[in-house]
C-alpha cells in the first residue's frame, strides 16, 4: 500500500468510527491509533517506513488532555523536513468554535480541517485529494 | 454591635483634632493626625477608613491638594473638606480638583459631622457592593466563556461520536462488532451525562445557600462503601476506610459529600493498571472542631507539572480515562464554601493522596 493512516484521539469511539470508515474505503490499509499525542509524536519520530509508503494520513482531535492537537503539530514542525514531508494532517474536530478553526487554519502542517463525524463521502473526497497530490492509485 | 465605621481627620491645629476625636470616638473608630505623612501613614495601616476629614488651610499642602493627591493612591474613602472661609473658587478648586463628598463648615455643629458621616458611608457601601458586585461578574463572564468554549468540545464531541457511530451502523453488518460499538456509544453517552451532572454541581455550588447540620461520617461513608462495593470488587481493588469521629461535626453535608464523592472516584479511575495490590484508602479523623480527611490511591499519580493546575475548570492531566474536567474544580469550590483547604501529593506511577482540612461551623 502507498498510504497508511495515523488516528490521535482521546475517544475510544472516535477511533473505532474512523478505522471503520478508512475499512469501508479498502481494508488492506494500515491504521494506527494513539489515545495520546505524545505517543503518536514519539511513534512519528522513531518510525521506519515500509518504502512503499508515499504519505500517512493522520487524523488528528484538538481538544485531548496532556498534549493537545495544537502542541502536538507544534512539536512536530520541529522535526526533520523528511519526517514531516511524510505525513498529512487533517484537523479531525467536533469544535465549531470559531478561535480553534482560526488556530486550526494559521498552521501550515494542518492541511485541511474536517468537523465531526467524518462521514464516507468526506473521507472519499479526502483521499480523492490526497492521491492526486502524492501521486497514489486508490485502487 | 458591628466594628466601628472607620475615620480620618487631617488638620494641622491639634486642638480641632482633640475636639473632633472627643465628639466622635464613642460612635467611630477616630484617626488623627497633624500633617500629611501621619495621615498618610494612616492609611496604609487602615485601608478600610471609609471617610476622611481634611482642614483646607494647612501650611505645605491645602486640603484640595491633599484630596486630589488621594484621588490617584486610595481612591476608595470618601472626601469631605472642613473648611472656615468658603469663596466660591476654592468651592470649584475642592469640587473640580478634589472630587469632595460634601464641605463641612468650621467651626462644626456635631449633627452635621455624624450626617456627613453616615451619608458617605452609605456611598462607600453602595460603591464597594458595586466593586465586589463587578468581580463576580467579571468571573462569571470568564467562567461562561469556558463553558461556551467547552460546550463545543464536550457536549458536541460525545453527539458526533454517537451521530458517527449511526452513520457507520447503517454498513454494518456483524453483530459482535455492532455490540462493541454500542459499548462504545455508551461510554461515550455516560460521559456526557457525567458532564451534565457534573455541570449541576457546578451550578449549585455556585448559587446553593449552606444548610449547616450535623454530620456522621461513619453513616456518610456506609453509603460511599455501597456506591464504590461494585467498583473495587471488578477492578479488585481493596477499599479501606478508617473513620475516627472523637466529636460532634457540624456542616453542610451536599458540599461535603461532593468533595468525597470527587476524591474517591478519582483515587477509583485513575488506578495504575499494572499494580497487583490495588489500594484506595479513606481517613476521617474529626478532633478538635475541625474534619481532617485523606483519601489516598496506589494509581498513576500526577506530574508535578500537573499539580498546579488539577484544580483549575476543565483541566485535564490524564488521557487514561474519560474525565470532565470539572471533579477537581468543584472539590475547590466546595471546600471555599465551607471554609476547608486541600493538598494534594503525588509521585508518578504509584499514588496520589489529597488531604482535606474541613472546620466544624
Amino acid at each position: 500500500m502507498e498510504l497508511s493512516f495515523i488516528i490521535i484521539d482521546d475517544t475510544e469511539l472516535d477511533h473505532f468510527i474512523a478505522r471503520k470508515m478508512i475499512g469501508n474505503v479498502n481494508a488492506a490499509y494500515t491504521v494506527k491509533s494513539f489515545m495520546d499525542a505524545g505517543l503518536a509524536l514519539q511513534h512519528i519520530i522513531s518510525h521506519k517506513h515500509d518504502s512503499a509508503i508515499k504519505v500517512v494520513l493522520v487524523f488528528l482531535d484538538i481538544h485531548m488532555p496532556m498534549m493537545n492537537g495544537f502542541e502536538f503539530v507544534e512539536a512536530f514542525e520541529k522535526l526533520e523536513q523528511a519526517i514531516q514531508d511524510k505525513y498529512y494532517i487533517v484537523a479531525l474536530t467536533s469544535s465549531i468554535e470559531v478561535s480553534d478553526i482560526n488556530r486550526i487554519a494559521s498552521y501550515s502542517s494542518f492541511r485541511t480541517r474536517i468537523t465531526k463525524p467524518i462521514t464516507a463521502d468526506g473521507l472519499k473526497s479526502l483521499l480523492n485529494t490526497v492521491a492526486a497530490e502524492f501521486g497514489i492509485s486508490l485502487t | 454591635m458591628a466594628e466601628k465605621i472607620k475615620i480620618l481627620y487631617l488638620d494641622d491645629e491639634m486642638d480641632n483634632l482633640t475636639g473632633f476625636k472627643a465628639t466622635l470616638r464613642l460612635d467611630y473608630q477616630v484617626y488623627t493626625a497633624v500633617n500629611v505623612p501621619t495621615a498618610l501613614e494612616h492609611l496604609v495601616k487602615h485601608p478600610d477608613i471609609r471617610v476622611i476629614f481634611c482642614d483646607q488651610r494647612m501650611p505645605g499642602k491645602t486640603g484640595v491638594e491633599f484630596f486630589e493627591e488621594l484621588r490617584g493612591t486610595h481612591p476608595l474613602p470618601m472626601r469631605i473638606l472642613l473648611t472656615g472661609y468658603t469663596d466660591i473658587d476654592s468651592v470649584i478648586d475642592s469640587i473640580n480638583r478634589g472630587n469632595i463628598f460634601r464641605f463641612v463648615k468650621k467651626p462644626w455643629i456635631e449633627a452635621e459631622l455624624v450626617s456627613a458621616i453616615e451619608e458617605a458611608n452609605k456611598f462607600y457601601q453602595a460603591n464597594s457592593m458595586l466593586a465586589i458586585k463587578n468581580d463576580e461578574l467579571q468571573r462569571a463572564y470568564s467562567e461562561l466563556d469556558k463553558f461556551a468554549y467547552s460546550v463545543s468540545h464536550d457536549i458536541r464531541g460525545p453527539l458526533s461520536g454517537i451521530l458517527g457511530a449511526i452513520n457507520v451502523a447503517r454498513d454494518m453488518h456483524d453483530i459482535a462488532e455492532m455490540r462493541e460499538m454500542l459499548f462504545l456509544m455508551e461510554k461515550s453517552l455516560k460521559k456526557l451525562d457525567t458532564y451534565i451532572l457534573s455541570m449541576h454541581d457546578y451550578y449549585s455550588l455556585q448559587r446553593g445557600e449552606l444548610h449547616i447540620g450535623e454530620v456522621d461520617f461513619q453513616k456518610m461513608v456506609e453509603e460511599f462503601k455501597d456506591i464504590y462495593r461494585t467498583a473495587a470488587s471488578t477492578a479488585q481493588i481493596n477499599f479501606k476506610v478508617n473513620i475516627n469521629q472523637r466529636e460532634p461535626f457540624r456542616s453542610d453535608t451536599v458540599p461535603l459529600k461532593l468533595v468525597l464523592n470527587n476524591l474517591l472516584s478519582n483515587a477509583f479511575k485513575y488506578q495504575n493498571k499494572n499494580t497487583d495490590a490495588k489500594v484506595v484508602e479513606l481517613n476521617i479523623e474529626v478532633n478538635k472542631g475541625a474534619a481532617v480527611i485523606t483519601v489516598s490511591d496506589t494509581g498513576i499519580g500526577i506530574l508535578g507539572n500537573h499539580l498546579g493546575e488539577i484544580f483549575n475548570l476543565f483541566y485535564r492531566a490524564s488521557s487514561q480515562e474519560a474525565g470532565s474536567g470539572f471533579g477537581l474544580y468543584n472539590v475547590k469550590s466546595a471546600l471555599l464554601k465551607l471554609n476547608g483547604q486541600i493538598e494534594v501529593n503525588s509521585v508518578l506511577n504509584k499514588g496520589t493522596t489529597f488531604k482535606v482540612i474541613i472546620p466544624s461551623k
